[in-house]
This record gives structure tokens, C-alpha cells and sequence, in this order.
């Protein structure tokens, strides 16, 4: 029964200022781990992204008003929705602005660390996964192209080169880290940079063949990979050609999972069971198994370039260890802390149900993860002459059915080109994310 | 009542102190002044290029030899220096100081580039239409080049953990448009040591 009494009874000015100062100690913990919510809101956008209804998507990701630790996200997850929306300059405003950003949080940071290990892990600086850092680099091309800007696109494409060599120099034992779906586009990039560029883009394409084999062995190579290669050792000109590029779903979303853990000397210590939170992936599916892209009496069945979903589950179990050593680490800090903070306040018996109770409810699951971000691209490459076409896409499902078809109307081929064009497809999400 | 009038007065002061660290703050510096924020391509590199440029270019003897062998001063016209590098570089900013430099010589003449003379021909043609007899300016008499300014810009970067070293170089050619033959070359290299901080 709790003593609310002894509250009361703190009668000497001492005594209430070491109450005070304990209580205040507990509120600030306890508005930390209210401050720290993302997945929450984000239903609101992911469905009015699968609903076609940008704009409002957009309205819903600044309505979140992602700032501080949270900031890159906002980034990440804007400039997607302004590339989906075909503002692929405002887009790449957004992706350049997320990429600064998550370099300079490659420094340390002291007192995130900290709030890391005593409130969780939400209080630090979210800098995207590994996996994620990569794809920044692809979308930057890919806008580029489809502004007909082929040496901003070559400009991306070695920063990843330098990028993925840092990434791979931190990662030695990820494979799956070596960007395979970049190098390949970053090969097309090359090529159509001509010149000096054709024997980066035949080097780019044998190592994207060597990403594919590393980041999976059951991953399909693409196809067109050993076409170009054959082309380019050939010294034969690139054809001209529509490559379309499909953005399939969303990616993963964690969520919270609570572990439960028995304190081995409960009450003087604690109360009986403590809370571990820690992130559980989930796999969102793909909507489109395939994509059917015809023009000119012509068609061509679309291939998987990138399974983000697969990259991501292996980049999440990599980390996980290091999550979970975090989480015992916040464990010990807290049950530490709330008992010196019982002894200052007397060991009132109000104050120490709020103290678990504060230990408790700080403890939440960093669950942030870029949203948008596609669960896998499929790419299909239509090989056309030079003119101007009406390019049909048609959508097909595992059952292979017809979910959906779009229709590019006046798409102009040039001759030994590639022409770039994109699109999305996203199912209404089922529910929404529940809070980190 | 005067303590109260100066703990109001100390308020005020300390609200304005707040309120002038929220505001932005611009100085204005010279454009000589090296300031390196990022370790990326910044104005210092494009100075110390043009001034390279030139330097080598009003000195490297192609004005003379174009002046002794036509009888007059070369006629020159930009065209594209291609970015090879990793970083979104305009490089009309050392290319326009060239151009500045060739005209105010007095020894070179420019004409306009692909991309400037599209303005002027339409206004040529719109001077058909609406400007008086005397003052029209003729279609068909624009001055040919004797020569086309091309170039690159290329890096290397080597990066490791927080440090990198960072490698440009551009080049500049003068390529005669009679004959392809390259008539005067420029180089400038760039190397930069960053080391990122380790912590924020």
C-alpha cells in the first residue's frame, strides 16, 4: 500500500529540497522518453503515399516536424516523396542535405552516447544504416538522369564509389555492403558519360556482378549485366533504350519489442521485473512481382535489382547485438540511479513507484528507420529506336494477376541513349506503426 | 521603486542579448580571404586556378604567333569544360575570369558561347521586326572563332576512416577550329589533406 503520508512528512527544508531536486530528476526522464516518438504519426504519410495523394503526404511529414536527432529522417523521407512527385531538383535538395547530415554524425557524440545508455536509444542522432547511406547515392543518380543531367549523375556515382569503400573499410565482415544495384546503374551513368568513362563503367559492371554474387548467393545477377559487358568489351555503342525503374513497397518498419527481465534482489532494489526494449524488424511485402514495360510493338519483362528488404534484415541482425549490450548496459545505469535517487529522497515510498515507473517508461525501442524507402527496385530496360513512344507499364502480383498499369505518354528516345523514367507502387499500409 | 525600475531594465537587457544570439550573423570579408568550411571545392580553389590560367595563358606565346601569322589578335570562343570530379563543381567561375582577363589583355577577342548567342540571335531577330533601319544590327555578321576553350576537372580522392586526401586537376585547352590543332594547354593541380573531427 503505498504511503502517500510520507510525502508529507518531508517537513525539514533539507529533506523536501533533496525530494525536490530527486523529483525533478524523474520528470526530466520521463519528458525525454515522451519527446522521443517517430513511427507513430507516420501511418498518415505511407497512406496517403499508397492513396497517390503526394501532396498530402508531404503535409503529413512536415506536420511530424522531424528535427534535432530526428532531422535526417525528415530529409530522407521528403526528398522521396518530392522524387516520387517528379521534383527531382527539390528532391536532390533534400537527399544532399540528409547526406551532409549523416556525415557529419559520423563524428562522436558524447553526450548522445550517454543518453543512450541511461534514458535509450531514441536520444541519439538517427544517421541512417549502412544500407540506407548507399541508396542515397542511387536516388541522387537516378533524379539526375531523369533530369537528362548525366554528369551530376557521374558526380554522385564516384562519391559512392568513395562512400562504399569507407562504408566497406568499417564493415569488413558485410558483403552485402557493396552496393551491387549502384554500380550497376553507376556503370549505365559511365557509359553514357562516354570517353575516358567507358572503362569505369565495364570496371563498375564487374563489380556489381561480384556485389550480387557477395550479397546473396540466390540473388539472380541481372541479366543486362552480362548483356553490357559483352557490349563493352565488344567496343559496340550503347543502344537506345527506356529504362524504367520501379520503386516496389515499402521497406521494413521496426517495431518494439519489451523484454522482460526478473531483477535477481527485487524490492529494497527495484521492483521485480525490468523492461528491455528493443527493436524487432518487420518485413513489409512487395506488391509487384513483376513488371510487364511495352512500347512500339515492343516488351520487356522487369528484373529485381535490389531487394532493400533482404539488405536491411541482414544490416538489422548485424546491429543487433550491439542494440541489445546497450540495452543491458541502460539497465544496470537506471537500476543504479533509481536507487541512489530513493536514498536522497528518503526512501519514500510515493517517490519510489514513480521512480520505477520512470525507469520503466524510459526505457522505448529506437524504431526509427527511413520509411519511404522502397522493399525492393525492379528495373526494365526496352530497347527502342530513336523517336518518341507512349511507354505502358503493367504491374503484375505473385498470382500473376494485373494490379495496376501506367502509361508514359510521349517519351522521347534519343539515339544510343537511355531514357529514364520511374514510378511507384505501394499497398495501403495495414495499420498504423505502433510508437517507438 | 528605482531597484524595480533596474531589475525591469536588467530583464530587457538580458531579453535583447537573448534575442541578438538568435539572429543571423553576416560579416562581410574580403574575397582573398582563405576560409576552408567543409575541405570541398570552394572560391580559394577556383581563384587559385584562374590565376594559374592567366597567368599561363597570356604568356604562353599563341596570342604572338596567331598575331604574326593572321595579322590580327585571336578570336576566341568558350565551350564545355566537362566536371570529371566527385563534387558539383561550376566551373564558370574561373572560366569567366579567364574570359575576363582575354578581353581586358586587349590582346584576345572573345565571341559569345553556344549558350549566350541563342539570347543575342533572338534579339537580332526581334530587331528585324521592331528597331528603326539605323540602329538594327545585320543578321549574318557574327565574328567566327579562331579558337575553342575546352577542359576537365578531375579528383582523386584516397579516404580512410576520418581523413582524406583530396586531388584535383584541370586542365585547359585552346583548340583551333580550323584545324583541331590544340595551340596553347593549361594545368592546375590541387591537393588537400581533411581530417574530419572525431567528435561533435
Amino acid at each position: 500500500m503505498l504511503n502517500v503520508s510520507s510525502f508529507v512528512e518531508l517537513s525539514s527544508p533539507f529533506g523536501f529540497l533533496r525530494f525536490f531536486k530527486a523529483l525533478a530528476a524523474l520528470s526530466f526522464l520521463l519528458f525525454l522518453s515522451g519527446c522521443a516518438t517517430y513511427s507513430a504519426g507516420f501511418y498518415g504519410v505511407e497512406n496517403a503515399t499508397a492513396n497517390r495523394d503526394l501532396v498530402g503526404a508531404v503535409k503529413s511529414l512536415d506536420d511530424l516536424k522531424l528535427s534535432g536527432a530526428d532531422l535526417a529522417l525528415h530529409h530522407l523521407n521528403k526528398a522521396t516523396l518530392l522524387r516520387l512527385q517528379g521534383q527531382f531538383a527539390e528532391s536532390n535538395q533534400q537527399f544532399d542535405a540528409a547526406k551532409t547530415l549523416m556525415e557529419k554524425l559520423t563524428a562522436i557524440s558524447v553526450t548522445e552516447q550517454l543518453a543512450s545508455v541511461t534514458v535509450n536509444d531514441g536520444m541519439r542522432a538517427y544517421d541512417g544504416l549502412p544500407t540506407e547511406q548507399l541508396m542515397v547515392y542511387s536516388f541522387l543518380s537516378l533524379n539526375y538522369l531523369q533530369m537528362g543531367d548525366v554528369e551530376g549523375a557521374a558526380v554522385e556515382a564516384r562519391q559512392f564509389n568513395v562512400k562504399q569503400g569507407l562504408i566497406a573499410e568499417k564493415h569488413p565482415k558485410a558483403p552485402y555492403l557493396s552496393g551491387a544495384f549502384s554500380r550497376y546503374l553507376n556503370s549505365m551513368i559511365f557509359e553514357a558519360s562516354g570517353g575516358d568513362d567507358l572503362d569505369t563503367a565495364r570496371i563498375e559492371l564487374e563489380k556489381a556482378r561480384e556485389g550480387y554474387h557477395a550479397q546473396n548467393a540466390r540473388f539472380p545477377v541481372p541479366a543486362g549485366i552480362a548483356n553490357d559487358l559483352q557490349r563493352l568489351r565488344a567496343n559496340r555503342a550503347m543502344p537506345s533504350e527506356v529504362t524504367f525503374v520501379l520503386h516496389n513497397g515499402l521497406g521494413p518498419s521496426l517495431d518494439e519489442e519489451v523484454i522482460r527481465v526478473a531483477n535477481p534482489s527485487p524490492g529494497e532494489h527495484g521492483p521485480a521485473m525490468f523492461s528491455l526494449a528493443v527493436p524487432k524488424f518487420i518485413k513489409r511485402a512487395a506488391p509487384v512481382a513483376r513488371v510487364v514495360l511495352s512500347a512500339g510493338g515492343k516488351e520487356v519483362q522487369s528484373e529485381m535489382v535490389e531487394d532493400i528488404n533482404a539488405l536491411a534484415e541482414k544490416s538489422f541482425n548485424d546491429r543487433l547485438p550491439v542494440i541489445r549490450a546497450r540495452a543491458i548496459a541502460r539497465f544496470v545505469v537506471k537500476n543504479v540511479a533509481a536507487q541512489v535517487a530513493k536514498k536522497q529522497a528518503g526512501d519514500n515510498q510515493f517517490f519510489n513507484l514513480l521512480a520505477d515507473i520512470a525507469t520503466n517508461a524510459s526505457e522505448r525501442a529506437d524504431t526509427r528507420t527511413w520509411s519511404l524507402i522502397p522493399a525492393n527496385i525492379l528495373m526494365a530496360r526496352l530497347s527502342l529506336s530513336p523517336g518518341q513512344y507512349d511507354i505502358t507499364a503493367t504491374y503484375y502480383d505473385e498470382k500473376n494477376q494485373i494490379i495496376g498499369t501506367r502509361v508514359f505518354p510521349g517519351v522521347t528516345v534519343k539515339n544510343a541513349q537511355k531514357t529514364f523514367i520511374a514510378d511507384y507502387f505501394l499497398n495501403p499500409p495495414a495499420a498504423p506503426k505502433a510508437a517507438r | 521603486m528605482f531597484p524595480k525600475n533596474k531589475a525591469v531594465l536588467m530583464l530587457l537587457a538580458l531579453a535583447t542579448l537573448g534575442l541578438s544570439a538568435c539572429a543571423t550573423d553576416v560579416k562581410r570579408v574580403g574575397v582573398e580571404e582563405v576560409r576552408d568550411l567543409s575541405g570541398k571545392w570552394n572560391d580559394t580553389d577556383s581563384r587559385l586556378v584562374s590565376e594559374e590560367m592567366i597567368r599561363d595563358a597570356l604568356s604562353g606565346g599563341w596570342i604572338d604567333r596567331h598575331q604574326a601569322a593572321a595579322n590580327k589578335a585571336p578570336t576566341v570562343i568558350v565551350g564545355k569544360v566537362r566536371n570529371l570530379s566527385h563534387e558539383h563543381i561550376s566551373t564558370g567561375t574561373f572560366v569567366k575570369d579567364l574570359e575576363r582577363a582575354f578581353v581586358n589583355s586587349g590582346r584576345v577577342d572573345m565571341v559569345a558561347s553556344a549558350a549566350e548567342r541563342e539570347g543575342i540571335r533572338a534579339e537580332r531577330q526581334d530587331m528585324d521586326l521592331n528597331a528603326s533601319e539605323e540602329t538594327r544590327a545585320a543578321q549574318g555578321n557574327e565574328a567566327g572563332a579562331d579558337y575553342m576553350l575546352m577542359g576537365t576537372i578531375n579528383s582523386i580522392i584516397d579516404a580512410s576512416g576520418s581523413e582524406q586526401i583530396r586531388f584535383y586537376q584541370v586542365d585547359l585547352t585552346l583548340i583551333s577550329t580550323k584545324d583541331n590543332r590544340k595551340v596553347w594547354t593549361g594545368q592546375k593541380k590541387l591537393k588537400k589533406d581533411i581530417k574530419a573531427a572525431t567528435f561533435r
